[in-house]
């Protein structure tokens, strides 16, 4: 009974403070003070200052600052610029043709950047003119546009993963590496899905679209994306030979991104000073987010709440099956409202011993968070791609929405596929 | 005084800015170290042994720096994230109370917070506690950065609070939007 008042009191906190638009980080500390300054006989303040000490000063999560900082010099590098007429020609023959840029332009984009909203942007602002130009169907524009915008969450180096695995103390290497595999199944359903659409319905791709050019001018015409290709590949293939750890090869990162802007001539003092500060910023929003999260986990643990939830979902006896599908609309749901990063560490701090004792792989949970996340990228009303693509085209966000839906589909099948198949996420960090 | 008070946030910024670069010279001279090695290994069989004593946990402690110093800075820009339903579609009296009750919230609990900090620091340095690491740093060192970061916090959330209070609008009014899809003010400006 104390436990049921204790659990609902807790949520109604979260929601108050959340609903009334308080700080995502500050909504946190606020329901774990309740949590442990009402309910228990611990002294709140030193458990505070010491939990968050033990939590802000790490290793590991060194890697978060580091990546974002290497996205934010490439952002601001010709990347995004060559992006369109880099991509155009490998995919022109493809059926679908340069719809296909979207995606992968977004795929390759959002490796780098590690958010989703701004790869949809990016991506988008470059491509729309262009494939409007060309009289492409603007629903699958906008729909590839907002879909493959979430890719960056799953590709490595992603942050929501460096977050998930700073949160349940998972090794980060391992779960860039179980990406890996899931992201390519979704960069193949997105562009399937594409090939499929444009051969069924071939009067509204337009043909005359066929560029004609020989291999090195290709290669000449991608040569700025090929480093940044390199650069990914190179830090994926650091960690997983056990050369590099992930801050190792986050840090490497930043030099070698340096060092291509510098080449590239884009490289100033001014672009310097904005992308260190942009990249203070974002760390620092998303480090006071783990920090009121790793308070309110200990906050959770001195009431027992995740404890008897574990047990309670113990003794239903729900299947894997059962529990994920459950799982799922429930993360659905909060996405609707939360962003990707409060999403991961508001439910790992309730819901993981209930992961744990229903036997699940804490790595392979990652991944699978990290797909759900994806959706509510795409789902209203709070999507924050649904928010972009809105105001780049000028739509109204149901209509974002509808275009977007088939992605939304597709995303949901690779949450079905990576739950029948776990091996999809689990096989290759094996192989470490 | 406003302009003192700017200065500060301004000042914590470039300081928690400086921890970041202080992180990537710590790990490049590290796996610097580690290459020169291996090639020595190589060429004459005999390990060096180059290696930057406690590079992990003084990436850490400049971890912590980054982060905490930097917190005051990223609230004046709107980097902090919030659900922006409720402020995006009230305006007027009632969204002028909301924004009070948020600054008044955050103001309370991370003076809490910072006062805690201070006591943790003064702990520390009571006790002489140290790290585990082959430098033994005092603990108190980087501690203190946490507490004055979450001390210039308070004072702007503080700041902001007197500025609402007095019918003016908040520091980071009309920043958020923009910093929440991780872009720059262009995006949203077409």
């Amino acid at each position: 009974m104390d436990q049921l008042v204790l659990g609902l009191t807790m949520v109604v906190v979260m929601f108050a403070l959340l609903g009334s638009s308080v700080w995502v980080a500050l909504s946190l500390f606020g329901v774990a003070l309740v949590g442990i300054g009402v309910f228990t006989a611990t002294e709140v303040g030193p458990a505070l200052s010491s939990t968050v000490w033990g939590a802000s000063n790490s290793w590991e999560l060194a890697a978060l600052p580091m990546f974002i900082w290497m996205g934010e010099i490439l952002f601001r590098s010709r990347l995004s610029e060559d992006m369109f007429t880099g991509l155009a020609p490998w995919v022109s023959r493809l059926p679908g043709r340069l719809m296909h840029v979207n995606i992968l332009g977004c795929g390759i984009f959002a490796a780098v950047s590690g958010s989703s909203a701004a790869t949809a942007a990016t991506i988008g602002k470059m491509a729309i003119p262009e494939l409007k130009k060309r009289g492409y169907d603007e629903r699958l524009m906008v729909g590839t546009l907002a879909g493959s915008g979430t890719l960056g969450l799953l590709i490595p180096p992603s942050i929501i993963l460096i977050v998930y695995g700073v949160a349940t103390d998972q090794s980060i290497a391992r779960l860039f590496i179980a990406g890996v595999i899931p992201g390519a199944v979704l960069v193949s359903l997105f562009m399937g899905y594409v090939a499929v659409w444009a051969l069924l319905n071939p009067d509204r791709v337009p043909s005359l679209d066929r560029i004609k050019m020989t291999f090195l001018e290709r290669i000449a015409a991608a040569r700025s994306l090929i480093p940044v290709v390199l650069l990914i590949i190179g830090v994926i293939g650091a960690i997983y030979t056990g050369f590099a750890s992930p801050t190792e090869a986050a840090a490497v990162g930043v030099v070698l991104a340096l060092f291509l802007s510098w080449i590239t001539g884009s490289l100033s003092r001014e672009s310097f000073t904005h992308a260190l500060m942009g990249a203070t910023r974002t760390s620092c929003m998303i480090a006071f987010i783990l920090a009121g999260a790793a308070f309110l986990t200990v906050a959770m643990g001195f009431t027992g709440i995740p404890r008897n939830l574990a047990t309670w979902i113990g003794e239903m006896n729900l299947s894997p099956y059962m529990l994920l599908a459950v799982l799922t609309v429930f993360f659905m749901v909060l996405g609707c409202f939360l962003d990707g990063i409060s999403v991961v560490v508001l439910t790992t701090s309730v819901i993981l011993p209930m992961i744990e004792a229903a036997g699940l792989d804490l790595i392979w949970f990652g991944i699978y968070i990290v797909i759900v996340v994806e959706m509510s990228q795409i789902t209203p009303p709070v999507g924050f791609n649904l928010f972009v693509l809105q105001s780049l085209t000028g739509k109204d966000i149901l209509y974002v929405a509808r275009c977007a839906l088939p992605f939304f589909l597709l995303l949901l099948s690779a949450v079905a596929l990576v739950i029948v198949f776990p091996g999809l996420a689990t096989w290759l960090p094996a192989q470490m | 005084m406003r302009k003192i008070l700017d200065s500060i946030y301004h000042a914590s910024g470039v300081l928690a800015a400086t921890c970041l670069v202080a992180i990537c010279t710590i790990v490049i001279a590290q796996v610097a170290g580690r290459v020169i090695d291996r090639l020595a290994t190589v060429l004459t069989g005999d390990q060096i042994g180059l290696v930057v004593p406690s590079a992990a946990e003084f990436s850490g402690f400049f971890l912590a720096g980054a982060s905490f110093l930097a917190l005051a800075y990223t609230m004046r820009h709107g980097g902090h994230i919030r659900v922006s339903l409720l402020v995006q579609t009230i305006s007027g009296e009632p969204r002028r109370l909301i924004e009070l009750w948020c600054l008044a919230f955050g103001a309370a609990t991370v003076a809490f917070f910072a006062w805690h900090a201070i006591l943790l620091v003064l702990d520390s340095y009571e006790f002489e506690e140290v790290s585990y690491g082959i430098i033994a740093v005092p603990l108190w060192i980087p501690q203190s950065a946490m507490a004055l970061g979450l001390v210039v916090l308070a004072i702007a959330l503080f700041d902001d609070l007197v500025r609402v209070a007095t019918g003016r609008e908040p520091s980071y009014e009309g920043k958020e939007e923009a910093l929440l899809s991780g872009e720059d003010e262009a995006l949203f400006a077409e």
